[in-house]
């Protein structure tokens, strides 16, 4: 197999079991090169605990993982040469500066002693955190540690980026920062962030992982999880001039399942959601019921399941 | 190695980066002049310096090695349980690096705050030497034997301290441990009763004697080594251990 066919990422079959409780079950999927990948689920869906596995730092029960066509078991060491990774709240030497702490990083990172300050003076840059880098970590906001921690993954150039939720806990400003930081960074190189936060994974990555229970539920671009889990169409509309029997008009229809009121402002009119079929356009049917029934049609939408509706819908059972 | 060396070099400048160090040592040097130079009931049977008036160093190692077995494990508690619990372990077992160069590295760092330690215990002897004629072996071996039982206490210590995420249960373990190894000699005698051999081979009040008085037994110097290699193994196979209990 030559070296373009080798996947960036290949996690195949992983099962890890905590005592009796199954983290995560037969999980298996391909990251290429370049891709920057959301890993979404809800709390305790198993994303850390599949992050902690790629980074190496705990062992799976079963299946594989390989970086780069290497198994991160066998090849433990030379593959985290080529992993940036920051866990979960950025966990510092709090008792370090900022500085001598990615300089720190940097000698583990194997940098050459000469070529060391150049380095942390461009992730600085990159990441911005030139002003605290003579500051103790201990004295840092909580969007600075984070930034510090996301410097010292990124110190050593390192072509996969391994992020647990990175922007948990900051303030909305700092959360628009780290994004656009993580979408710079990610032009080239292979990013994998975990988050419980679906805006996160829509404003970062081009390729959403659904984990859910420790299993894999979902998989696609987020157009692509739309098409493929947009489950039931419904259609929004607004009547005016309808009498009581409306709701069992509607539903005679063929074609709707369901037919919902909805609260509204404006008494002169009354608002429904049908359901239909997957696959079944709606609109002219409902259009002609109208104009035989004699009401006035003041609003028709067809509504697509947006990806919050559909996150909600694949892990709330 | 280079590895390693970052790490001890990283450990050796957090101790001295906080108070803690500096009131350690103090404390230490203070206590251990006080049990030399002056007469204190307990544990060493010869009289001190100033009632004895014999320039004889061996008390004074005999109580470096006492107040070891307390002191080093409250340096070694925060090595692996401090990371464990702030999560910095994590990142550190993350990097390429080893288990054993992390253990290693720890233990190089914290013998480096002992050879400190040791270095500023130096005037004591000195005036001994101004006051006396001290014989040269004794010194020598000495502080060879406290090297040794204090990178023992260490690399015991060190161990305590990969098995909890509490420091404080790690000076308590680690103290319990090395109490045991230090006395376990004199339960016998405590109790009344002939001495037992296997509680001598054991203890490291025993093996040290023999280095303090200046003879150089490479039976005594294995012992040492043994235990502090058996305390690294077993703290990197205790790092080890998280990939499967899940840290």
């Amino acid at each position: 197999m030559s070296t373009s066919q080798i996947s960036m990422i290949s996690v195949q079959n992983l099962v890890r079991d905590y005592g009796p409780i199954r983290a995560l079950s037969d999980v298996s999927f391909l990251i290429e090169r370049g891709q920057v990948v959301g890993l979404l689920g809800p709390n305790g869906a198993g994303k850390t605990t599949c992050m902690k596995i790629l980074t190496g730092f705990i062992a799976a029960t079963s299946g594989q993982v390989l970086i780069d066509g290497k198994d991160i078991v066998e090849h433990g060491v030379e593959v985290r040469k080529r992993i940036g990774y920051l866990p979960e709240n950025a966990p510092l030497y709090q008792d370090m500066r900022a500085r001598d702490y990615l300089h720190f990083v940097a000698r583990l990172r194997n940098i050459a002693p000469e070529k060391i300050k150049e380095r942390i003076e461009h992730v600085a840059k990159v990441i911005q955190i030139e002003s605290v880098l003579n500051q103790d970590i201990g004295t840092l906001s909580k969007g600075y540690r984070q930034r510090v921690g996301l410097a010292q993954a990124m110190i050593h150039d390192p072509e996969i980026l391994i992020l647990d939720e990175p922007t948990s806990g900051l303030d909305p400003n700092q959360i628009i920062e780290i994004r656009e930081l993580i979408k710079e960074v990610g032009k080239d190189r292979t990013v994998i962030l975990s988050t419980h936060n679906l805006h996160e994974v829509t404003a970062t990555c081009n390729r959403i992982l659904i984990v859910h229970k420790g299993r894999l539920i979902a998989d696609g671009s987020p157009a692509e999880i739309q098409e493929q889990h947009g489950g039931s169409n419904t259609f929004k509309i607004s009547i005016q001039g309808a009498g009581e029997s409306v709701k069992d008009t509607l539903k005679g229809l063929e074609g709707v399942t369901d037919v919902v009121r909805l609260e509204n402002q404006d008494q002169a009119a009354t608002d429904w959601r049908l359901f239909g079929a997957a696959d079944v356009d709606l609109r002219a049917d409902i259009f002609n019921l109208a104009v035989q029934n004699d009401w006035t049609l003041l609003e028709l939408h067809h509504e697509r399941q947006d990806l919050e509706t559909i996150f909600q819908r694949l892990t709330l059972t | 190695m280079r590895n390693i060396l970052v790490i001890a070099r990283r450990e050796f400048f957090a101790y001295f980066g906080s108070a803690t160090a500096y009131i350690a040592i103090a404390l230490f040097l203070a206590l251990l002049g006080i049990t030399f130079f002056f007469e204190v009931p307990f544990l060493i049977a010869k009289p001190a310096f100033f009632d004895a008036r014999v320039a004889d160093l061996r008390p004074l190692f005999e109580w470096m090695m006492f107040l070891f077995a307390i002191l080093l494990p409250a340096i070694s508690m925060r090595l692996l349980a401090e990371e464990r619990k702030l999560g910095t372990l994590e990142l550190l077992l993350t990097m390429p690096v080893t288990e054993s160069e992390v253990v290693l590295g720890k233990l190089f760092g914290a013998v480096g705050f002992l050879l400190v330690a040791l270095v500023l215990t130096l005037g004591y002897p000195l005036l001994v030497s101004i006051l006396g004629h001290p014989d040269v072996g004794p010194l020598v071996g000495g502080y060879l034997g406290v090297l040794l039982v204090g990178t023992t206490y260490l690399a015991l210590g060190l161990l305590a301290s990969s098995w909890t995420s509490s420091q404080v249960v790690a000076f308590l373990l680690a103290i319990v441990i090395s109490a045991t190894f230090t006395f376990i000699d004199l339960v016998p005698e405590a109790l009344g009763l002939k001495a037992i051999p296997a509680f001598e081979v054991l203890s490291f009040n025993y093996h040290f004697k023999s280095i303090a008085r200046g003879v150089l037994d490479l039976r005594d110097i294995v012992f040492f080594v043994s235990i502090i290699i058996g305390a690294v193994m077993l703290t990197t196979w205790s790092l080890e251990s998280r990939k499967w209990k899940g840290a």
